[in-house]
Protein backbone atom coordinates (compact mmCIF):
# COMPACT_ATOMS: atom_id res chain seq x y z
CA UNK A 1 0.00 0.00 0.00
CA UNK A 2 1.12 3.51 -0.92
CA UNK A 3 2.89 5.48 2.17
CA UNK A 4 1.30 8.71 2.70
CA UNK A 5 3.19 11.47 4.84
CA UNK A 6 1.42 14.23 6.21
CA UNK A 7 3.09 17.30 6.17
CA UNK A 8 2.19 21.13 8.21
CA UNK A 9 4.01 23.79 7.83
CA UNK A 10 3.82 26.19 10.78
CA UNK A 11 4.56 29.46 11.59
CA UNK A 12 3.28 31.70 14.64
CA UNK A 13 0.42 29.51 15.59
CA UNK A 14 1.34 27.67 18.56
CA UNK A 15 -1.36 28.53 20.60
CA UNK A 16 -4.34 28.68 18.36
CA UNK A 17 -5.08 26.81 15.49
CA UNK A 18 -1.75 24.12 15.31
CA UNK A 19 -3.41 21.95 18.23
CA UNK A 20 -6.53 21.92 16.33
CA UNK A 21 -4.91 20.74 13.27
CA UNK A 22 -2.96 18.36 14.91
CA UNK A 23 -6.37 17.08 16.69
CA UNK A 24 -7.82 16.58 13.15
CA UNK A 25 -5.34 14.56 12.23
CA UNK A 26 -5.47 12.35 15.09
CA UNK A 27 -9.14 11.54 14.18
CA UNK A 28 -8.67 10.57 10.77
CA UNK A 29 -10.55 7.91 9.88
CA UNK A 30 -7.23 6.37 7.67
CA UNK A 31 -4.14 7.92 10.22
CA UNK A 32 -1.38 8.72 7.27
CA UNK A 33 1.85 6.81 7.93
CA UNK A 34 3.76 9.16 9.01
CA UNK A 35 3.47 13.29 10.83
CA UNK A 36 5.76 15.50 10.22
CA UNK A 37 5.88 19.35 11.72
CA UNK A 38 7.69 21.24 10.05
CA UNK A 39 8.14 24.35 12.58
CA UNK A 40 9.02 27.28 10.55
CA UNK A 41 8.46 30.11 14.04
CA UNK A 42 10.96 33.02 14.20
CA UNK A 43 11.62 31.69 17.84
CA UNK A 44 10.99 28.00 17.52
CA UNK A 45 10.08 26.06 21.39
CA UNK A 46 10.57 22.71 22.43
CA UNK A 47 7.15 21.92 22.60
CA UNK A 48 7.23 18.73 24.56
CA UNK A 49 7.68 20.97 27.09
CA UNK A 50 4.09 22.27 26.90
CA UNK A 51 1.21 20.18 28.94
CA UNK A 52 -1.37 20.60 25.70
CA UNK A 53 1.49 19.40 23.56
CA UNK A 54 2.57 16.78 25.82
CA UNK A 55 -1.20 15.38 26.01
CA UNK A 56 -0.79 15.39 21.99
CA UNK A 57 2.09 13.34 21.12
CA UNK A 58 0.57 11.08 24.16
CA UNK A 59 -2.55 10.71 21.75
CA UNK A 60 0.28 10.10 18.74
CA UNK A 61 1.85 7.42 20.83
CA UNK A 62 -1.32 5.82 21.72
CA UNK A 63 -2.75 5.95 18.17
CA UNK A 64 0.63 4.32 16.88
CA UNK A 65 1.22 7.62 14.73
CA UNK A 66 5.05 7.80 13.72
CA UNK A 67 5.69 11.85 14.05
CA UNK A 68 8.32 13.80 13.82
CA UNK A 69 9.27 17.93 14.78
CA UNK A 70 11.57 19.41 11.72
CA UNK A 71 13.00 22.48 12.74
CA UNK A 72 12.25 24.67 9.37
CA UNK A 73 15.34 26.46 7.38
CA UNK A 74 12.99 29.96 8.06
CA UNK A 75 13.22 30.26 3.73
CA UNK A 76 9.15 29.90 3.65
CA UNK A 77 7.01 27.56 3.18
CA UNK A 78 7.92 26.29 -0.29
CA UNK A 79 11.39 25.19 1.04
CA UNK A 80 9.43 22.81 3.20
CA UNK A 81 6.72 21.21 1.01
CA UNK A 82 10.29 20.92 -0.96
CA UNK A 83 11.39 18.71 1.83
CA UNK A 84 8.51 16.61 2.60
CA UNK A 85 7.96 16.34 -1.10
CA UNK A 86 11.42 14.67 -1.12
CA UNK A 87 10.83 12.70 2.47
CA UNK A 88 10.91 9.21 0.66
CA UNK A 89 6.86 8.96 0.73
CA UNK A 90 4.76 7.92 -2.07
CA UNK A 91 2.07 10.44 -1.30
CA UNK A 92 1.98 13.66 0.75
CA UNK A 93 -1.06 15.20 2.16
CA UNK A 94 -0.42 18.67 3.19
CA UNK A 95 -2.42 20.48 5.44
CA UNK A 96 -2.21 24.10 6.34
CA UNK A 97 -1.54 25.01 10.44
CA UNK A 98 -5.04 26.65 10.30
CA UNK A 99 -7.00 23.87 8.04
CA UNK A 100 -9.19 21.61 10.07
CA UNK A 101 -10.07 18.61 7.99
CA UNK A 102 -13.12 16.24 8.62
CA UNK A 103 -12.58 12.82 9.94
CA UNK A 104 -12.59 11.35 6.44
CA UNK A 105 -11.15 13.95 4.35
CA UNK A 106 -7.57 10.97 4.26
CA UNK A 107 -9.31 8.40 3.90
CA UNK A 108 -11.45 9.60 0.75
CA UNK A 109 -8.63 11.59 -0.48
CA UNK A 110 -6.15 8.28 -0.56
CA UNK A 111 -9.44 6.34 -2.80
CA UNK A 112 -8.38 8.80 -5.61
CA UNK A 113 -4.38 8.26 -5.24
CA UNK A 114 -4.01 5.78 -7.90
CA UNK A 115 -3.33 5.65 -11.47
CA UNK A 116 -2.40 8.59 -13.37
CA UNK A 117 -3.70 10.80 -10.07
CA UNK A 118 -0.96 13.61 -9.25
CA UNK A 119 -3.26 15.36 -6.75
CA UNK A 120 -6.91 15.23 -5.37
CA UNK A 121 -8.34 18.05 -2.83
CA UNK A 122 -11.66 18.22 -1.45
CA UNK A 123 -13.67 21.64 -0.20
CA UNK A 124 -11.64 23.57 2.01
CA UNK A 125 -14.37 26.35 3.32
CA UNK A 126 -13.42 29.57 4.49
CA UNK A 127 -16.19 30.90 7.44
CA UNK A 128 -18.12 32.97 6.92
CA UNK A 129 -18.57 31.97 2.87
CA UNK A 130 -21.84 29.83 2.62
CA UNK A 131 -21.01 26.26 1.93
CA UNK A 132 -22.81 26.05 -1.81
CA UNK A 133 -21.58 24.55 -4.83
CA UNK A 134 -19.93 27.55 -7.31
CA UNK A 135 -19.79 26.58 -10.49
CA UNK A 136 -16.03 27.42 -10.69
CA UNK A 137 -14.25 25.26 -14.04
CA UNK A 138 -10.96 24.86 -12.14
CA UNK A 139 -9.24 25.61 -15.21
CA UNK A 140 -6.22 27.82 -15.07
CA UNK A 141 -7.18 30.08 -17.72
CA UNK A 142 -9.96 31.26 -15.93
CA UNK A 143 -8.44 31.60 -12.61
CA UNK A 144 -8.11 35.62 -12.42
CA UNK A 145 -12.13 35.58 -13.45
CA UNK A 146 -13.35 33.15 -10.97
CA UNK A 147 -13.61 32.22 -7.57
CA UNK A 148 -11.35 29.01 -6.21
CA UNK A 149 -13.38 25.95 -7.21
CA UNK A 150 -12.24 24.54 -3.62
CA UNK A 151 -13.88 27.21 -1.92
CA UNK A 152 -17.07 25.90 -2.47
CA UNK A 153 -19.07 22.43 -1.82
CA UNK A 154 -17.92 19.86 -4.65
CA UNK A 155 -20.71 17.94 -5.48
CA UNK A 156 -19.18 15.13 -8.15
CA UNK A 157 -15.35 14.39 -9.02
CA UNK A 158 -14.00 16.75 -10.91
CA UNK A 159 -10.55 17.25 -13.25
CA UNK A 160 -9.25 20.49 -12.77
CA UNK A 161 -5.65 22.49 -13.46
CA UNK A 162 -4.87 23.64 -10.17
CA UNK A 163 -5.33 23.11 -6.35
CA UNK A 164 -5.15 25.04 -3.12
CA UNK A 165 -4.19 24.98 0.67
CA UNK A 166 -4.49 21.44 1.49
CA UNK A 167 -4.88 18.49 -0.92
CA UNK A 168 -2.79 15.50 -1.06
CA UNK A 169 0.02 14.63 -3.92
CA UNK A 170 1.93 12.37 -5.53
CA UNK A 171 5.41 13.28 -3.88
CA UNK A 172 8.83 13.28 -5.78
CA UNK A 173 7.34 13.92 -9.48
CA UNK A 174 7.68 17.45 -9.58
CA UNK A 175 9.35 19.87 -7.42
CA UNK A 176 8.56 23.38 -5.84
CA UNK A 177 9.00 26.61 -7.48
CA UNK A 178 12.04 27.87 -4.53
CA UNK A 179 12.45 30.91 -6.85
CA UNK A 180 9.59 32.39 -4.67
CA UNK A 181 10.22 34.42 -2.25
CA UNK A 182 9.82 33.56 1.73
CA UNK A 183 6.10 34.78 0.75
CA UNK A 184 5.88 31.92 -1.72
CA UNK A 185 2.49 33.58 -2.86
CA UNK A 186 1.06 31.33 -5.14
CA UNK A 187 3.10 28.29 -4.26
CA UNK A 188 0.41 25.65 -3.91
CA UNK A 189 -1.31 26.64 -7.55
CA UNK A 190 1.94 27.02 -9.28
CA UNK A 191 3.06 23.41 -8.09
CA UNK A 192 -0.42 21.32 -8.63
CA UNK A 193 -0.51 23.50 -12.09
CA UNK A 194 3.22 21.87 -13.15
CA UNK A 195 1.72 18.62 -12.06
CA UNK A 196 -1.28 18.83 -14.84
CA UNK A 197 2.05 20.57 -17.44
CA UNK A 198 3.56 17.35 -16.74
CA UNK A 199 0.45 15.06 -17.66
CA UNK A 200 -0.62 14.52 -14.28
CA UNK A 201 -4.54 14.00 -13.42
CA UNK A 202 -6.12 16.44 -10.47
CA UNK A 203 -9.19 16.24 -8.73
CA UNK A 204 -11.29 17.74 -6.66
CA UNK A 205 -13.70 15.81 -4.81
CA UNK A 206 -16.98 15.59 -2.94
CA UNK A 207 -17.36 14.47 0.46
CA UNK A 208 -13.69 15.83 1.76
CA UNK A 209 -14.43 19.30 3.70
CA UNK A 210 -11.42 20.90 5.45
CA UNK A 211 -13.02 23.99 7.85
CA UNK A 212 -9.64 26.85 6.58
CA UNK A 213 -10.07 29.01 10.15
CA UNK A 214 -8.10 31.85 9.47
CA UNK A 215 -6.47 33.37 12.35
CA UNK A 216 -5.76 36.83 12.63
CA UNK A 217 -2.05 36.30 13.60
CA UNK A 218 0.38 34.02 12.66
CA UNK A 219 0.73 31.88 9.58
CA UNK A 220 3.23 30.47 7.03
CA UNK A 221 2.48 33.62 5.03
CA UNK A 222 2.86 36.22 7.98
CA UNK A 223 5.57 38.57 6.10
CA UNK A 224 4.18 42.52 5.31
CA UNK A 225 6.70 42.98 2.37
CA UNK A 226 4.73 44.00 -0.28
CA UNK A 227 7.41 43.38 -3.55
CA UNK A 228 7.66 39.45 -2.26
CA UNK A 229 3.94 38.81 -3.47
CA UNK A 230 4.53 40.95 -6.48
CA UNK A 231 7.69 39.38 -7.23
CA UNK A 232 5.86 36.16 -6.53
CA UNK A 233 2.76 36.99 -8.57
CA UNK A 234 4.78 38.37 -11.44
CA UNK A 235 6.29 34.81 -11.70
CA UNK A 236 2.98 32.95 -11.60
CA UNK A 237 1.69 35.35 -14.16
CA UNK A 238 4.67 34.08 -16.54
CA UNK A 239 3.59 30.49 -16.42
CA UNK A 240 0.03 31.19 -16.80
CA UNK A 241 0.83 33.32 -20.23
CA UNK A 242 3.18 30.81 -21.04
CA UNK A 243 0.48 27.94 -20.58
CA UNK A 244 0.23 26.83 -24.24
CA UNK A 245 4.16 26.40 -24.58
CA UNK A 246 6.31 23.86 -24.00
CA UNK A 247 8.76 25.72 -21.69
CA UNK A 248 12.40 24.91 -22.16
CA UNK A 249 15.46 26.09 -20.33
CA UNK A 250 18.88 24.97 -21.34
CA UNK A 251 21.24 25.81 -18.49
CA UNK A 252 23.46 23.10 -19.38
CA UNK A 253 26.57 22.62 -21.38
CA UNK A 254 27.16 23.11 -25.00
CA UNK A 255 27.96 19.08 -25.70
CA UNK A 256 24.22 18.78 -24.14
CA UNK A 257 22.78 21.75 -26.27
CA UNK A 258 23.85 19.80 -29.31
CA UNK A 259 22.32 16.61 -28.33
CA UNK A 260 19.22 18.38 -27.24
CA UNK A 261 18.84 20.06 -30.84
CA UNK A 262 18.09 16.95 -32.17
CA UNK A 263 14.83 16.21 -30.13
CA UNK A 264 14.24 20.08 -30.49
CA UNK A 265 11.31 19.17 -33.66
CA UNK A 266 9.78 17.10 -31.80
CA UNK A 267 9.02 19.53 -28.90
CA UNK A 268 5.31 20.76 -29.06
CA UNK A 269 5.17 24.39 -29.24
CA UNK A 270 8.64 25.47 -27.59
CA UNK A 271 9.99 28.45 -25.81
CA UNK A 272 13.76 28.17 -25.32
CA UNK A 273 16.16 29.75 -23.38
CA UNK A 274 19.52 28.74 -23.94
CA UNK A 275 23.09 29.15 -23.05
CA UNK A 276 24.26 28.46 -26.92
CA UNK A 277 22.33 30.71 -28.99
CA UNK A 278 24.78 29.80 -31.86
CA UNK A 279 23.39 25.61 -31.22
CA UNK A 280 19.81 25.93 -29.87
CA UNK A 281 18.59 29.44 -30.90
CA UNK A 282 16.66 30.91 -27.85
CA UNK A 283 16.55 33.88 -25.41
CA UNK A 284 19.10 34.21 -22.33
CA UNK A 285 19.21 32.17 -19.00
CA UNK A 286 18.80 35.34 -17.19
CA UNK A 287 15.75 35.93 -18.88
CA UNK A 288 14.31 32.39 -18.27
CA UNK A 289 14.95 33.25 -13.81
CA UNK A 290 13.55 36.64 -14.63
CA UNK A 291 10.36 35.20 -15.78
CA UNK A 292 10.34 31.55 -14.07
CA UNK A 293 12.24 32.08 -10.74
CA UNK A 294 13.97 28.99 -9.78
CA UNK A 295 15.17 27.39 -12.96
CA UNK A 296 16.66 24.66 -11.19
CA UNK A 297 13.55 22.48 -11.94
CA UNK A 298 14.38 22.41 -16.02
CA UNK A 299 18.32 21.26 -14.82
CA UNK A 300 18.70 18.06 -17.10
CA UNK A 301 21.54 16.74 -14.24
CA UNK A 302 19.55 16.95 -11.23
CA UNK A 303 16.60 15.54 -12.87
CA UNK A 304 19.18 12.34 -13.99
CA UNK A 305 19.95 11.93 -10.14
CA UNK A 306 16.63 11.86 -9.11
CA UNK A 307 15.28 9.48 -11.92
CA UNK A 308 18.41 7.50 -10.96
CA UNK A 309 18.98 7.56 -14.76
CA UNK A 310 21.21 4.83 -16.84
CA UNK A 311 20.00 5.43 -20.25
CA UNK A 312 21.40 8.59 -22.63
CA UNK A 313 21.25 12.08 -21.53
CA UNK A 314 18.82 12.35 -25.19
CA UNK A 315 16.31 10.25 -23.52
CA UNK A 316 16.47 11.89 -20.18
CA UNK A 317 15.82 15.32 -22.62
CA UNK A 318 12.98 13.29 -24.39
CA UNK A 319 11.52 12.07 -20.87
CA UNK A 320 12.24 16.02 -19.66
CA UNK A 321 9.96 17.48 -22.99
CA UNK A 322 8.52 15.33 -24.94
CA UNK B 1 44.07 13.06 -41.45
CA UNK B 2 43.31 12.47 -37.95
CA UNK B 3 41.66 14.82 -35.77
CA UNK B 4 42.32 15.13 -31.87
CA UNK B 5 40.35 17.10 -29.34
CA UNK B 6 42.33 15.95 -26.08
CA UNK B 7 40.99 17.87 -23.71
CA UNK B 8 37.46 18.14 -21.77
CA UNK B 9 36.99 21.75 -20.43
CA UNK B 10 38.91 22.88 -17.61
CA UNK B 11 37.51 22.91 -14.02
CA UNK B 12 36.69 25.80 -11.59
CA UNK B 13 38.83 24.86 -9.29
CA UNK B 14 41.84 24.52 -11.44
CA UNK B 15 42.70 20.58 -11.26
CA UNK B 16 42.72 18.42 -14.27
CA UNK B 17 39.78 17.75 -15.33
CA UNK B 18 39.10 13.39 -14.50
CA UNK B 19 37.80 13.16 -18.08
CA UNK B 20 41.13 14.13 -19.65
CA UNK B 21 43.24 10.90 -21.26
CA UNK B 22 46.15 11.04 -19.57
CA UNK B 23 48.11 9.22 -22.57
CA UNK B 24 48.37 11.50 -25.63
CA UNK B 25 52.10 11.92 -26.20
CA UNK B 26 52.17 8.35 -26.16
CA UNK B 27 49.21 7.55 -28.53
CA UNK B 28 50.46 10.19 -31.01
CA UNK B 29 54.29 8.93 -31.14
CA UNK B 30 52.36 5.23 -32.42
CA UNK B 31 49.75 6.99 -34.61
CA UNK B 32 51.58 7.26 -38.51
CA UNK B 33 49.63 9.61 -40.63
CA UNK B 34 48.91 13.13 -40.50
CA UNK B 35 47.02 14.64 -36.65
CA UNK B 36 45.60 17.91 -36.44
CA UNK B 37 44.68 18.97 -32.86
CA UNK B 38 41.89 21.29 -31.84
CA UNK B 39 41.37 23.12 -28.54
CA UNK B 40 41.18 26.25 -27.21
CA UNK B 41 43.73 28.86 -25.65
CA UNK B 42 45.72 27.76 -22.14
CA UNK B 43 45.49 24.24 -23.11
CA UNK B 44 48.80 21.75 -23.71
CA UNK B 45 49.62 21.96 -27.14
CA UNK B 46 50.87 18.34 -28.15
CA UNK B 47 50.99 18.08 -31.56
CA UNK B 48 52.41 20.72 -34.19
CA UNK B 49 48.97 21.74 -36.00
CA UNK B 50 47.35 22.81 -33.14
CA UNK B 51 44.22 25.04 -33.89
CA UNK B 52 42.41 27.04 -31.52
CA UNK B 53 39.49 28.84 -30.34
CA UNK B 54 37.98 27.60 -34.05
CA UNK B 55 34.27 28.50 -35.16
CA UNK B 56 31.82 25.45 -34.56
CA UNK B 57 31.01 25.67 -38.71
CA UNK B 58 35.08 25.75 -38.60
CA UNK B 59 35.48 22.38 -36.72
CA UNK B 60 32.35 20.72 -38.85
CA UNK B 61 34.32 21.29 -41.60
CA UNK B 62 37.37 19.85 -40.55
CA UNK B 63 35.26 16.67 -39.13
CA UNK B 64 34.34 16.26 -43.25
CA UNK B 65 37.66 16.07 -44.11
CA UNK B 66 39.40 14.02 -41.35
CA UNK B 67 39.78 10.24 -41.79
CA UNK B 68 38.71 9.75 -37.95
CA UNK B 69 39.26 11.46 -34.58
CA UNK B 70 40.20 10.99 -31.17
CA UNK B 71 38.58 12.54 -28.37
CA UNK B 72 37.33 12.52 -24.15
CA UNK B 73 34.21 12.87 -23.18
CA UNK B 74 33.83 16.48 -24.42
CA UNK B 75 31.30 18.58 -26.73
CA UNK B 76 33.40 17.76 -29.57
CA UNK B 77 32.22 14.24 -29.46
CA UNK B 78 28.56 15.53 -29.30
CA UNK B 79 29.21 17.51 -32.23
CA UNK B 80 30.90 15.07 -34.23
CA UNK B 81 27.76 12.72 -33.56
CA UNK B 82 26.06 15.49 -34.27
CA UNK B 83 27.93 15.86 -37.87
CA UNK B 84 27.23 12.06 -38.75
CA UNK B 85 31.09 11.24 -38.31
CA UNK B 86 31.95 8.43 -36.01
CA UNK B 87 35.48 8.26 -34.00
CA UNK B 88 37.09 7.26 -31.19
CA UNK B 89 35.95 8.38 -27.42
CA UNK B 90 38.34 7.97 -24.88
CA UNK B 91 36.39 7.24 -21.59
CA UNK B 92 37.39 7.48 -17.82
CA UNK B 93 34.70 8.24 -15.05
CA UNK B 94 32.12 9.10 -17.29
CA UNK B 95 29.33 6.72 -18.59
CA UNK B 96 29.40 6.13 -21.81
CA UNK B 97 25.90 4.46 -21.63
CA UNK B 98 25.04 7.97 -20.65
CA UNK B 99 27.12 10.50 -22.26
CA UNK B 100 28.10 8.27 -25.17
CA UNK B 101 26.66 7.97 -28.97
CA UNK B 102 27.13 4.11 -30.05
CA UNK B 103 28.04 5.37 -33.27
CA UNK B 104 31.50 6.09 -31.75
CA UNK B 105 33.86 3.29 -30.76
CA UNK B 106 33.53 3.84 -26.81
CA UNK B 107 36.91 2.84 -25.18
CA UNK B 108 36.28 2.39 -21.41
CA UNK B 109 38.46 0.49 -19.65
CA UNK B 110 35.96 -1.05 -17.13
CA UNK B 111 32.87 0.18 -15.52
CA UNK B 112 33.92 -0.39 -11.96
CA UNK B 113 36.48 2.84 -12.67
CA UNK B 114 33.22 5.11 -13.54
CA UNK B 115 32.20 7.56 -10.73
CA UNK B 116 29.62 6.52 -8.32
CA UNK B 117 27.34 9.49 -9.33
CA UNK B 118 27.43 10.50 -12.80
CA UNK B 119 25.55 13.82 -12.52
CA UNK B 120 27.67 15.27 -9.63
CA UNK B 121 29.91 18.41 -10.52
CA UNK B 122 33.24 16.88 -12.03
CA UNK B 123 35.24 18.92 -9.67
CA UNK B 124 34.37 16.09 -6.87
CA UNK B 125 36.23 13.63 -8.76
CA UNK B 126 39.81 13.22 -8.53
CA UNK B 127 42.30 12.91 -12.34
CA UNK B 128 43.35 9.27 -12.16
CA UNK B 129 45.21 8.04 -15.22
CA UNK B 130 45.06 4.37 -13.80
CA UNK B 131 41.45 4.96 -15.22
CA UNK B 132 41.82 5.10 -19.02
CA UNK B 133 42.90 2.41 -21.18
CA UNK B 134 46.52 2.56 -22.48
CA UNK B 135 47.64 3.51 -26.27
CA UNK B 136 47.93 0.49 -27.48
CA UNK B 137 44.56 -0.41 -27.06
CA UNK B 138 43.18 2.97 -28.77
CA UNK B 139 45.22 2.12 -32.04
CA UNK B 140 43.90 -0.95 -32.75
CA UNK B 141 40.69 0.30 -33.18
CA UNK B 142 42.14 3.39 -35.43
Amino acid sequence: MSKILCSVATRGRYFTTLPLVIQAILNQSRLPDKLIIFDDNDEPQDMRNEPLYQNLFYVMHCKGLDWEWVYAPKKGQHHIHQMANTWGFDWVWRVDDDAIPEPNVLDTLSAYALGNVGAVGGTVMNPPHKPECLGSSGLIKNIYSEPNIQWGLIDEVKMVEHLYCSFLYRAGVHDFNLGLSRVAHREETLFTYGLHKKGYDLFVVPDAMTWHLKSPTGGIRSEVGQEMYEHDERIFRNFVEHKDKTIVVLNCGLGDHIVFSKILPKIKNPIVFTCYPEVVPGRSIAEAQSLFGDIDQWNIYKKMDAWKWTESIEKAFERMYL
Amino acid sequence: MILISPYSKKLTNGKENPKNYPYWKELLSMIDEPVIQVGITGETQICTDFRQNLSLDDLKMLLQACRTWIGCDSFFQHLAWSEGKPGIVLWGISDPLIYGHPENVNLLKGREYLAPNQFLWWEAYEFDADRFVKPDVVLKHL
